[in-house]
């Protein structure tokens, strides 16, 4: 008992699934009474979040088909940019389209909120395009970047395999960067899910035509509702790491082999 | 021991190799078909030097994955200068593609052999090798759930399958315990006799193993007031009567050349 209470502040120790899960109950709890104890006029309790969340649960019909529309928003945004995102990444290792793949990383400095105008003036009449587009924006930068830096990484000596074992170039960048670098891929997109989901908050809350949770978070503004502003973040956090679980999963069970770089 | 040198396999010509010094300097040799009667009998070549003096430099150029500043290399019965793909290479840690089992990895190798067979020929062939190497158990697994002796086998079946009969090897020795290195030893004289002209390059700083297993080693040093290593001694273990002789390392004037070499290099 005492080399396990000594173990919890060890670097690299590692905690077996029981013990790591009564830890995260625990501080959970902790975290949760202190939070009870400490509530202000500013900050509500959770005991008011959760009456909050209820009340919305069963008297506002709009919040269900709120999380919808922003679930709906953020796949489609996430799916796109996916695709454009690593369409980008591969292009960029071609000397031709390295420039434009390096222009799209500077990207990450613009502010989406300036962007909206230009946005709204392209697309006058198509309130969800327009969201979908502020999305795009506002992940590829991110999701490029961040595989950009995978590619970089990977060790000279694969390529030097490749080039042993015969194969083109093309060949080499199928085997090593598209194939070889696929589960990344997906981490990659599950990290930048994150991004996409807290993004929809500030592209719905821009664009407010169409619903969501941001539209939702920014109607409760006004009439200063913190309970329930609360309690649709706290509904976003818990669909995030929901969603974010899920994808890892679903990355170890396409990928085996992920399983195998984490340390136990 | 009845054998006769034949023609000329690979040649290093003069070659030079400075980055912001000179790192490789006139490095000269050639690697010729040793033909023993009654035998399949490939040649097995050391580059002993110590660590740092460019042998991984000159195992690239070896591979035509680096042009020289100057020089060149050739190989096979007409001498036409290397090119990446020609020669195999086994490096340090043993590079395989971490997202294929080993079954597919050694696939990969016969995919890019040039040969024309069907999957079951495939499927086959690497069967046969799985149970000589001792990898049948292990071709579902993947690459990092294998030791790093397994992984070294699958390296080197995987540039054999590729029908690559110059395979170098960096360091093949480097952190394995004593019984490890006898089945190394064992695994690379078993693919060098796999056919005539299969020519494995050893390159390392462990003389005493490299020369227990090789037929000729050549020096690669610094010489004094020159900058850039060079060839600097070619021992013929065949003519000393040290090559094809499994209990070598245990042979007294074996181990005192070993010790000569220690100090030379």
């Amino acid at each position: 008992m005492k080399e396990q209470l000594k173990g919890l502040v060890q670097p690299f120790h590692t905690l077996n699934k029981k013990a790591m899960l009564a830890l995260i109950v625990g501080e959970t709890a902790i975290a949760l009474l202190l939070w009870q104890l400490s509530g202000s006029e500013l900050i509500p309790r959770p005991t008011d979040i959760m009456k909050s969340f209820f009340t919305m649960l069963h008297s506002n019909p709009e919040f269900m088909e709120n999380i919808i529309i922003s679930l709906s928003l953020s796949f489609q945004g996430m799916g796109i940019s996916l695709i454009l995102a690593l369409f980008i990444s591969y292009l960029s290792l071609i000397p031709l389209f390295s420039p434009i793949a390096n222009f799209i990383i500077k990207c990450r400095y613009l502010t989406l909120a300036g962007l909206n105008f230009t946005f709204i003036v392209l697309l006058p009449n198509d309130p969800h395009l327009l969201k979908i587009s502020l999305l795009l924006f506002g992940i590829v930068p991110f999701f490029v970047t961040s595989f950009l830096s995978i590619l970089d990484g990977i060790n000279t000596q694969e390529y030097d395999l490749c080039k042993t074992l015969r194969m083109n170039s093309w060949q080499t960048m199928w085997e090593v960067v598209i194939v070889g670098r696929i589960d990344q891929a997906l981490e990659v997109m599950r990290q930048n899910f994150a991004i996409s989901w807290i993004m929809i908050t500030t592209v719905e809350g821009l664009q407010m035509s169409g619903g969501g949770l941001g539209t939702m978070v920014v109607k409760s503004s006004r009439f200063i509702d913190l309970g329930t502003i609360y309690a649709i973040l706290l509904t976003i956090f818990f669909l995030g790491v929901f969603f974010d679980y899920i994808l890892g999963v679903i990355r170890h069970w396409l990928f085996p082999y992920t399983k195998l770089q984490i340390r136990k | 021991m009845s054998h006769t040198i034949q023609e000329l396999l690979l040649k290093v010509h003069q070659v030079n190799l400075r980055y912001d010094k000179q790192i490789l300097r006139d490095v000269n040799f050639e690697i010729h078909n040793i033909v023993r009667p009654d035998m399949n009998q490939g040649q097995v070549v050391s580059l002993v030097g110590r660590s740092g003096v460019g042998k991984t430099q000159l195992f690239k150029i070896l591979a035509g994955l680096i042009k020289p500043s100057t020089g060149k290399v050739t190989i096979d019965i007409d001498q036409h200068e290397v090119k990446p793909g020609e020669v195999g290479i086994i490096p340090q840690n043993y590079i395989l593609f971490n997202h294929r089992t080993v079954y597919h990895n050694l696939k990969i190798g016969l995919d890019f052999s040039g040969k024309k067979i069907s999957e079951k020929e495939e499927q086959d062939i690497i069967n046969e090798y799985a149970d000589k190497f001792h990898l049948r158990e292990h071709l579902k697994k993947y690459p990092m759930m294998l030791s790093g002796g397994q992984r070294q086998r699958v390296s080197i079946i995987q540039q054999v399958l590729t029908g690559n009969k110059f395979i170098l090897l960096d360091e093949p020795f480097s952190g394995l315990d004593m019984l490890m290195i006898d089945r190394v030893v064992d695994l690379l004289l078993n693919v060098s006799t796999i056919n005539d002209f299969n020519t494995l390059i050893i390159v390392s700083h462990d003389i005493e193993n490299a020369l227990a297993i090789s037929d000729t080693a050549f020096i690669l040093a610094n010489q004094e007031g020159q900058e850039g290593a060079t060839i600097t001694e070619k021992i013929d273990l065949v003519s000393l009567g040290f090559a094809w002789n499994p209990g070598i390392k245990q042979n007294a004037q074996f181990q005192e050349l070993v010790a000569g070499m220690k100090h030379r290099i």
